[in-house]
C-alpha cells in the first residue's frame, strides 16, 4: 500500500509537472513588450499539406539569414525577434485553436500565417475580435479575407482571382479563344480561381459555352467530356493533384483536341509528373499564378532562389508556392518593422501604417499596398512546354504587372452572364 | 446483467462519488480564479472542454444505456450548429429562435438517423451512423445556398440578453457550464426513469422485452431521439463558441475527436466524458510545446488508455479497488467479476452490449 500510495503521488507529481511545463504557465504574454517582439507563425504540419510547416520555416530562414537570425529569431530593427510556431492541419477547427492559443496563451504581437484558404477565413474572423494584435497573410488565398474590413490584417500577395490576372485577357487576344468550357472543383478556391480568369475573359469579349462543376476527388471525366460542345475552342480545367491528373490521363485516351487553360494548381509537378501518356494534352496548356516558371529573368529571384536552398529547413530543389508567399509576406512584415524602428506602440499603429504603404522589389516583382492592405503585385503567365529531356515544364510567357484586386467574392457560375 | 441488480454500495464507495463529483463542480466553478490567463483558459479549455464533453456524453449514454455505439452524434450537434448558423447569418434572426431552431432541427435529426439505423446493432449500428455523418458533410461541403460550402457561415455572435452578457467570458463560461452540469442531470434522470430501465432492459435483452410486449425498436428510436436532443445543445454551445460553422464541424475528424473523448473518459461513464474532453482539449493547446509529433502524442495517449485504462479515466478508480481487492485476497478466491463493469471500448464496438 505505501509502494501504491508513493507511486500514486510520484506519477501525480510527474504528470502535473509535465502540464505546468506544456501549458507554459510561466509565459508572460507580449503586452508588455520592451525589446521582444514575439511573432506566432502558423503552418500546416499535419494533413496533406504537412509540408507547409517547413516551407514556412525555410521561408523564415531566408528571410532572417541577412539580420543574422534563424528560424527562432534575432535582432531586427534594434528589437529581439522571438518566433513562436503553431502547426495546423489545415482545418478550421485546428486553425482556431492555435490562434487564439498563440494570442492569448503565447501573448504573441503578431500572428503570421495561415497556409490554406480554409484556415485563413477563419483566421480572419478572429483577426476582427482582437483589434490589438497585427495579422500578416501567410498563403491563404481566398478573395474575401482582405474584404471583411479587418484593419490589423494585411496580405502581401494576390489573391486567388488575381493569380489568374492577365490570362483571360491573353486567352482572347494572343491565343484567339472565343468559347471556352468550365470544369472546376466545386468549392471556394476554384470559385474565385475560375471567377479571376472568366471575369477578364468575358470582358475582352470571350464567352462560356458550358460549365461543369464536380466534387473534389472526382476521378472520372468521361460523362463531362463528351459533354465539350464541339465548337468550342478550349476547355478551363480548374482541377487540382490527383484529380487534375486524371482528367488529362483520360482527355488523352478520350481524344480530347481541345487546347486546355489552366487553373493555378492544375499543372502542378503531381499532374505533371503523375503518367507520361498526359503529355499531348498537358502541352500547349495555358495558366496564371503567383510562381514564377522557367526562364523567368529577375536578379532578385535568383538571390532568393539561392537563400532558399542555403535555409536549413528547405526540402525541395526549388521554392514551393507556400515558400515563396511565405518569405514575400515575412520580408515584408520585416521591412514594416524596420520602417517604425521595431516601435509597436499606440496599437502598433505606426507599425500597421508603414505596411500599409510599403513598396518593395520582392523576388515575383514589385509589391506595393491598396486601401484594403491587400497587395498589388505581378502575376505570371505560364505555358507548359516539353523539356529538352523529354519532360514537362512551365515555361514563363510572361508577367502580367500590378495586377489589383476586385471586389468580387466569386461563388458558382454558369456563363459570362452570372459574373 | 444491468446495474439494476447491482450489490448496493456501502461505506467509502457510496459517498466517493458524490465527494468527488462535488470537489469537480467546485474547482470548475472556481476555474476562472485559478488560472492566471482567464482570456484563454476559459473559452479554449474551459467551454471546449464542456461542448465537447456534452456531445460525448450523448454518445456514451446511448452505448451505455441502450447497447448503441453511434457515430452520428457530431453530425447531429452539426446539424443543430448550422441550425443557429442559418438563422443568426443568413436570416439575421435573434439567438433565442435560432437555438430553438438549431435544437428542432438537430433533434429531428437525430429522428430521421434513428428511423434508418435503430434496426441494426453493434458494428452494423456503428457503420450505418458513419456513413450518414459522412453524407451530411459532403452535403455541407456541396450546398452552397444553405450552409455556404466550404466557406460556412460566419459570424456567430454571442448574444447579450441584458441581464446577462455571453459576449463576457466569465459569464459565457458560467452559462455553459451550468448547460453542461444540466445535460448531464438530465442524462442521469433520463437513465434513472421508467423510460431509462425500460431501456436497459431492451440493451440486455431485447428478445424478452418484445415477449413482454414492448416494442424495441420504437424504445431504441426514443433513445436516440434523446441523445440527439443532448447532442443539439453541445451543438449551439459548440457554434457560440467557434464563432461560425463550416463542414469541418461535422468531418471525420471531427467524429473521431468525440470518440477519443468518449474512449478516454470511459465509454460506460455519463460523467467521464468530461475528463476525457478535458485531456484532448489540453492536448490539442499544448502537446506542440512538447513535441513536433503533437498527432502522435495524442495517438500515443489514447493507445496508453486503451491498454491500462480500457473503461477510460472513469474506470481508473474501479481497478485501483479491484487491483488492491486482489492483492488483498488469495489468488484462487479472488472475487469474481461484475459482468456490467465491463464498459471497455473494444467491448462497445464488437459487441455493442447486445445479446
Amino acid at each position: 500500500m505505501m509502494l501504491n500510495k508513493k507511486g500514486l503521488a510520484a506519477a501525480v507529481a510527474a504528470g502535473a509537472s509535465v502540464l505546468l511545463l506544456a501549458t507554459g504557465c510561466t509565459a508572460g504574454g507580449g503586452e508588455g513588450g520592451g525589446d521582444v517582439i514575439k511573432i506566432g507563425v502558423m503552418a500546416t504540419s499535419e494533413g496533406n499539406l504537412a509540408f507547409g510547416m517547413g516551407e514556412a520555416k525555410a521561408a523564415i530562414e531566408a528571410a532572417m539569414a541577412p539580420y543574422g537570425g534563424t528560424a527562432d529569431g534575432g535582432e531586427v530593427a534594434g528589437k529581439t525577434l522571438e518566433i513562436i510556431y503553431a502547426g495546423t492541419d489545415g482545418t478550421t477547427a485546428s486553425a482556431q485553436t492555435q490562434v487564439k492559443k498563440l494570442v492569448e496563451n503565447d501573448g504573441v504581437d503578431i500572428v503570421f500565417g495561415p497556409v490554406s484558404g480554409d484556415e485563413g477565413e477563419t483566421v480572419v474572423q478572429y483577426a476582427l475580435t482582437v483589434p490589438e494584435v497585427t495579422f500578416v497573410n501567410g498563403s491563404a488565398s481566398p478573395v474575401g479575407m482582405t474584404l471583411e474590413g479587418a484593419e490589423n490584417f494585411f496580405r502581401f500577395h494576390g489573391d486567388s482571382a488575381m493569380w489568374m490576372g492577365g490570362l483571360g485577357t491573353y486567352a482572347v487576344e494572343e491565343k484567339g479563344y472565343d468559347s471556352v468550357y468550365l470544369l472546376a472543383e466545386d468549392y471556394s478556391f476554384p470559385y474565385d480561381n475560375a471567377g479571376g480568369f472568366f471575369s477578364e475573359f468575358c470582358a475582352a469579349g470571350g464567352s462560356i459555352s458550358g460549365a461543369s462543376w464536380v466534387p473534389v476527388g472526382t476521378t472520372d471525366y468521361a460523362t463531362i467530356i463528351s459533354q465539350i460542345p464541339a465548337d468550342t475552342d478550349a476547355v478551363y480545367v480548374g482541377l487540382g493533384g490527383a484529380d487534375a491528373a486524371s482528367f488529362l490521363s483520360q482527355a488523352v485516351t478520350n481524344g480530347v483536341a481541345k487546347p486546355l487553360i489552366g487553373g493555378s494548381i492544375a499543372v502542378d509537378t503531381t499532374a505533371l509528373s503523375g503518367d507520361a501518356n498526359i503529355a499531348s494534352a498537358a502541352i500547349g496548356t495555358i495558366t496564371g499564378g503567383p510562381v514564377p516558371g522557367a526562364g523567368y529573368d529577375n536578379p532578385v529571384w535568383a538571390e532568393f532562389v539561392d537563400a532558399y536552398l542555403a535555409a536549413p529547413s528547405a526540402e525541395f530543389p526549388s521554392p514551393s508556392i507556400f515558400s515563396i508567399l511565405y518569405y514575400n509576406s515575412f520580408e515584408s512584415l520585416l521591412l514594416g518593422l524596420e520602417a517604425v524602428d521595431g516601435d509597436l506602440s499606440d496599437g502598433h499603429a505606426a507599425f500597421r501604417e508603414a505596411l500599409g504603404s510599403l513598396e518593395w522589389d520582392s523576388p515575383t516583382g514589385p509589391i506595393s499596398m491598396d486601401e484594403n492592405r491587400q497587395a498589388i503585385v505581378d502575376n505570371f503567365l505560364i505555358e507548359v512546354a516539353e523539356g529538352e529531356d523529354g519532360s514537362l515544364v512551365q515555361q514563363n510567357i510572361s508577367e502580367a504587372t500590378g495586377v489589383k484586386q476586385g471586389t468580387t467574392v466569386y461563388d458558382r457560375f454558369e456563363s459570362c452572364d452570372d459574373l | 446483467m444491468s446495474e439494476l441488480f447491482a450489490p448496493k454500495r456501502t461505506g467509502v464507495a457510496r459517498w466517493l462519488p458524490w465527494a468527488l463529483g462535488g470537489a469537480v463542480i467546485l474547482v470548475a466553478v472556481l476555474f476562472p480564479f485559478l488560472v492566471d490567463r482567464p482570456r484563454f483558459w476559459l473559452p479554449n479549455i474551459g467551454v471546449r472542454t464542456i461542448w465537447l464533453g456534452i456531445i460525448a456524453m450523448s454518445l456514451v449514454f446511448l452505448n451505455r444505456y441502450v447497447g448503441l455505439l453511434s457515430l452520428a452524434q457530431v453530425t447531429v450537434a452539426g446539424v443543430s450548429a448550422y441550425g443557429v448558423g442559418v438563422m443568426m447569418v443568413t436570416f439575421e434572426q435573434p439567438f433565442v429562435l435560432a437555438a430553438l431552431v438549431g435544437l428542432v432541427a438537430g433533434t429531428l435529426a437525430g429522428f430521421l438517423i434513428a428511423l434508418i439505423a435503430a434496426r441494426t446493432k453493434a458494428i452494423y449500428f456503428l457503420m450505418i451512423t458513419l456513413a450518414i455523418g459522412q453524407v451530411f458533410y459532403s452535403w455541407a461541403s456541396q450546398a452552397i445556398e444553405v450552409t455556404n460550402a466550404r466557406r460556412g457561415l460566419a459570424p456567430v455572435l454571442k448574444p447579450d440578453f441584458g441581464f446577462l452578457n455571453l459576449n463576457d467570458i466569465t459569464s459565457f463560461y458560467y452559462f455553459v457550464l451550468v448547460i453542461g452540469i444540466l445535460c448531464y442531470v438530465l442524462c442521469r434522470y433520463a437513465a434513472s426513469s421508467t423510460f431509462g430501465l425500460t431501456l436497459q432492459g431492451v440493451r440486455d435483452s431485447p428478445d424478452r422485452m418484445r415477449a413482454l410486449g414492448y416494442n424495441v425498436n420504437a424504445y431504441r428510436i426514443a433513445a436516440t431521439t434523446f441523445a440527439a436532443f443532448i447532442a443539439s445543445v453541445g451543438g449551439i454551445v459548440l457554434v457560440l463558441d467557434r464563432a461560425q460553422v463550416d463542414p469541418d464541424v461535422v468531418s471525420l475528424g471531427s467524429t473521431l475527436d468525440v470518440l477519443v473523448v468518449a474512449v478516454i473518459g470511459g465509454v460506460g461513464s455519463l460523467g467521464g466524458v468530461f475528463a476525457g474532453a478535458l485531456v484532448l482539449t489540453l492536448l490539442s493547446n499544448f502537446a506542440q510545446n512538447l513535441t513536433d509529433r503533437y498527432m502522435t502524442l495524442t495517438g500515443l495517449v489514447f493507445i496508453i488508455v486503451l491498454l491500462f485504462a480500457p473503461a477510460g479515466l472513469a474506470g481508473i478508480g474501479k481497478q485501483v479497488k479491484g487491483l488492491i481487492a486482489r492483492r488483498r485476497t488469495p489468488r484462487h478466491d479472488a472475487p469474481q467479476q461484475d459482468p456490467s463493469a465491463d464498459q471497455s471500448a473494444e467491448h462497445a464496438i464488437t459487441e455493442g452490449k447486445q445479446q
